[in-house]
């Protein structure tokens, strides 16, 4: 067990030394080495984060919907740990990106935010995760908690395919993607230049989240353990 | 504003919050590990009495 630890422990720092790095590469790459925009000039570099940011939040809420999914099967508290940690970064990233989209839009579209199809589903997004979090709070039975926050965990996650589809199935001020598109590959659309830059800031954005994640999990997990503790006065 | 405004401002907001968050992240692991430690070492304690 404690070797486990140890290992884990060692595996968590190198991902963070490795998000380090990409994150100062990312930086040069997205502020210096990539050309500003032919259209939107300099403001288009949000996208360096935007972009990396959203990707992060789904990938987040994946993990929220295979815990949780896990977790009403098997009912095993480390599958509802993992789910919890997940949720709480994925609304991070989420918050993040409505963030960074509002400043983008200003300048781009001339307004903070508008109440476009993709921006409000992802709006939904981030209150559904937000319940998933209060509701562990609100609900006095600790198992009964865990098993409404999955059920809310599974069917938020099905919100990322509407944002997904909202630029399709909809008229939307929010532009169709640029690189995910299925009639064109992703060097056919955009500069490799700023495809780099988009691809190494991606690249930090997921060590940095499976560093956060592993170390959100053993606070968790070590939460868990204080409080069998203290249930059962050291005796398990 | 100028471009540059807006992208430092964005890029300002998404460190400076991932930086708050981690700061936050830590500071729970250590007071955990702290508290895991002295329960750990007091239930030996109890059961070697």
């Amino acid at each position: 067990m404690a070797g486990t630890m140890q290992k884990r422990g060692r595996g968590r720092r190198v991902t963070g030394i490795l998000a380090l790095a990409f994150i100062l590469v990312g930086l040069y790459f997205a502020l210096i080495e990539a050309p500003p925009d032919a259209y939107q000039g300099d403001v288009q570099r949000i996208m360096y984060v935007h972009i990396p940011s959203i990707l992060t939040a789904y990938l987040s809420f994946f993990i929220v919907f295979i815990g949780s999914c896990l977790f009403l099967w098997k009912r095993e508290k480390r599958d509802d740990i993992l789910a919890r940690s997940a949720a709480e970064i994925g609304v991070l990233f989420t918050s993040l990106t409505i963030i960074e989209g509002s400043i983008w839009g200003k300048p781009t579209w001339g307004v903070w935010w508008t109440w476009d199809a993709r921006l409000t589903l992802t709006a939904i997004l981030l209150l559904i995760f937000v319940g998933y979090l209060m509701l562990r709070s609100l609900i006095e039975d600790e198992n009964r908690g865990a098993v409404c926050s999955a059920v809310v965990g599974v069917i938020g996650f099905l919100d990322i395919p509407l944002i997904h589809m909202s630029v399709y199935w909809w008229r939307t001020l929010h532009q169709p993607p640029s690189i995910l598109r299925p009639d064109k590959l992703p060097w056919e659309n955009v500069h490799p230049s700023m495809l780099i830059a988009l691809a190494v800031n991606f690249a930090a954005f997921i060590l940095l989240y499976f560093y956060l994640l592993s170390l959100r999990f053993r606070v968790g997990e070590m939460e868990e353990e204080v409080k069998t503790l203290k249930l059962y006065g050291g005796a398990s | 504003m100028s471009a540059w405004g807006f992208v430092f401002l964005a890029y300002g907001i998404v460190w400076f919050a991932l930086l708050i968050y981690l700061g936050n992240l830590k500071r729970r692991f250590r007071k955990v590990e702290r508290e895991l430690s002295s329960l750990r070492s007091s239930g030996g304690l109890k059961k070697n009495a």
